[in-house]
């Protein structure tokens, strides 16, 4: 893994848990994720795949370990400074897509941008609307995101995920609720944004073809990454 | 509109039963609180403008007696010489205190008053009163005695030496009204006798059933007193600035000068103590409506547990987080301080309605209340205080819920 790389992680440590119930959750993980490329990271549950999500998208510090972004270290920032990376640099996707449930899919879309306060409320309902017409909902803006279906939902919380045109992804298991016809959209959706627009996207999932139509998979056991295979030199996901 | 308060805003209106739970709370209590301060302040400012208005904001009266000190030899076991102040009875030279005292910038008017105790006789009716011997034009312009009178008429008094003006209920005890004769007794045993001119009403019971005006220099031979007068009483544009003219006053004419809040000062102690209990009992109101918001914040920080964590994994900072509830809590109190000022006045016009014959130590007919911006302003900020204790505690413990631990699916 070589040209720019735009997130990346070195020698991750992290345990959860008090006392006997301490896991020891990372042990010694290292990723480096180059812009344009999608890295699928696979392993059964509990294997640590959320918890080196949440360190990369900055929500959780690690006992040991640097992240960079864009090749700067962040790890030594002050909370708020983290939440504007965050806010600028990162795009979230979860599994349940934890949407604001009595905000309309347009709103949920404008919080990021919100937050980051570059456009006017008429830029920021342009934007919205805009994201929400490439992901295939321009003609349900104004509905409450609670009466959208799972596969809508999950597509407005792509839609916000590019909502401040982050350089990172993150997508936490982000076809796990949606049946095959929708997991198929959604992935084929992120993945041409990561390839048009340069982003990178870092994926963790349990579907077997999402993750070998991805650039790199990173196999991971026990809070190691056991095997990193890039696309087309990897034998079948099991 | 900030993030947070766009969210806040978002937040409130979706919980609309427990919005509404929260809000009745501050309204109520800031309703409350600005009615009972409005009836309790309300009878203490009709007394003090009853007072003022009958008695005068300021009087002088009684000459020091010069102090010897320096010869005086102190008594077996005592340390120091006795300090107690002695007067003579009466003004020395009332025209030229009054002269002296219109120079002031706060006296507007000054009436030499001479005064005396004397028995009053109508019919078979006997009681004991407080004769006023005045300068009807002067008196008028010191006092309310215009605006006091509830039958007959000023100018037959200032035109007939020998008639007078009666309080109200002084007029009811002799049964005595206006053209009625009313005998009194001079020091010398002789019943001199008075038509009545006017009857007044100060709307204070000692006063209006003890007092008697009569011309100053009927009352001067009536009382057989040598000095014009026993008293002046002044109008002051600033009433509570009295007490530093009378201490003023004091030393220049070396007369004894009493300002209105010395001479009331046990009854104003009561009002004021009836007030801050109120006041108190009022406040509590407002507290409980902050424990129930605390509350509503404190389930809506459990209900949104959630969405905090989203909105942290989008950038929002902590210190957004709390503002969410702070701005919660600020939307009710600004929101509860306006509806309870405006409920406020509005009790508080219905209590002025409200009929009530007192004729004790003050004279009305309906509750009285006053208007008071001051009272509006203190249970704002009353609300306010309240509102931001009761939101901080939720607001601080939304902002430390870790996001992850949310995002994980564990509970908190």
């Amino acid at each position: 893994m070589n040209s720019e790389s735009c997130l990346s992680c070195e020698a991750i440590e992290r345990y959860l848990g008090e006392e006997e119930e301490r896991v020891h959750a990372l042990r010694g993980v290292s990723l480096e994720v180059e812009a344009g490329s999608v890295h699928a990271v696979v392993g059964p549950s509990g294997c640590g795949k959320s918890s080196l999500l949440y360190i990369l998208g900055l929500l959780d510090s690690p006992d040991a370990g640097r992240v960079s972004i864009e090749s700067e270290p962040v790890l030594h920032l002050s909370d708020d400074e983290l939440a504007h990376k965050r806010n600028r640099l990162i795009g979230f996707i979860f599994q349940f897509h934890f949407l604001m449930e009595d905000f309309t899919a347009q709103e949920n879309v404008m919080i990021p941008m919100r937050k980051l306060g570059q456009l006017s409320d008429a830029q920021m309902r342009d934007r919205a609307a805009e994201l929400l017409d490439g992901v295939g909902l321009g003609d349900k803006l104004r509905r409450p995101s609670r009466h959208l279906s799972g596969g809508e939902q999950q597509r407005v919380a792509i839609a916000r995920a590019l909502a401040n045109d982050p350089r990172v992804i993150l997508a936490d298991e982000p076809t796990g609720n949606l049946d095959t016809a929708n997991s198929e959209r959604a992935f084929e959706l992120l993945q041409n944004l990561v390839h048009k627009r340069g982003k990178a996207l870092v994926l963790a999932t349990h579907n077997p073809a999402i993750a070998e139509a991805c650039d790199w998979i990173h196999e991971m056991k026990d809070g190691c990454i056991t095997a990193s295979h890039p696309l087309g030199t990897r034998s079948s996901i099991s | 509109m900030t993030p947070p308060l766009y969210i806040a805003l978002r937040f409130l209106t979706h919980r609309k039963r427990a919005l509404l739970l929260s809000l009745s709370g501050v309204v109520f209590g800031v309703a409350i609180f600005i009615c009972t301060q409005a009836q309790t302040q309300g009878f203490a400012r009709y007394f003090i403008d009853s007072n003022i208005g009958a008695n005068g904001a300021l009087v002088v009266k009684s000459r020091f007696r010069p102090r010897y000190e320096p010869l005086m030899v102190a008594a077996k076991g005592s340390k120091e010489p006795t300090s107690r102040r002695l007067y003579f009875e009466g003004i020395t030279n009332p025209n030229e205190i009054m002269r002296v005292s219109r120079q002031f910038p706060n006296v507007v008017s000054c009436s030499p008053v001479l005064r005396g105790t004397v028995s009053a006789r109508a019919g078979f009716e006997n009681a004991t009163v407080d004769l006023y011997g005045i300068d009807p034009a002067q008196h008028a312009r010191t006092t309310d005695i215009l605006h006091q009178l509830t039958d007959g008429n000023f100018d037959d008094f200032r035109n007939n030496t020998s008639s007078i003006i009666i309080g109200s209920r002084l007029a009811e005890l002799l049964q005595a009204g206006v053209g009625d004769t009313v005998q009194l007794l001079a020091p010398n045993g002789e019943y001199w006798r008075f038509t009545v001119a006017a009857i007044a009403r100060a709307g204070i019971g000692s006063i209006d059933s003890t007092r008697v005006y009569s011309h100053a220099r009927v009352a001067q031979a009536l009382l057989q007193q040598p000095s014009g007068a026993s008293m002046i009483i002044y109008k002051l544009r600033d009433p509570d600035r009295a007490p530093a003219l009378a201490t003023r006053f004091e030393t220049l004419f070396q007369h004894n000068a009493t300002s209105w809040q010395e001479r009331e000062e046990s009854t104003l102690q009561l009002f004021l103590t009836l007030r801050m209990s109120v006041a108190i009992t009022v406040s509590l109101i407002i507290l409980l409506a902050g424990f129930g918001i605390f509350n509503v914040l404190t389930m809506s920080v459990l209900a949104k547990i959630k969405e905090i964590a989203i909105l942290r994994s989008m950038g929002y900072r902590r210190i957004d987080i709390s503002s969410i509830f702070l701005w919660q809590g600020a939307l009710i109190a600004a929101a509860g301080s306006l509806l309870g000022c405006a409920l406020g006045a509005l009790m508080t016009w219905g209590v002025s309605h409200i009929p009530i014959r007192l004729r004790g130590l003050l004279y009305t007919n309906y509750f009285l209340v006053t208007w008071d911006w001051r009272h509006y302003v203190f249970a704002t900020l009353l609300a306010i205080l309240a509102v931001f204790i009761a939101s901080y505690v939720p607001a601080r413990r939304a902002a430390e819920l870790p996001p992850v631990v949310t995002l994980r699916g564990s509970s908190v």
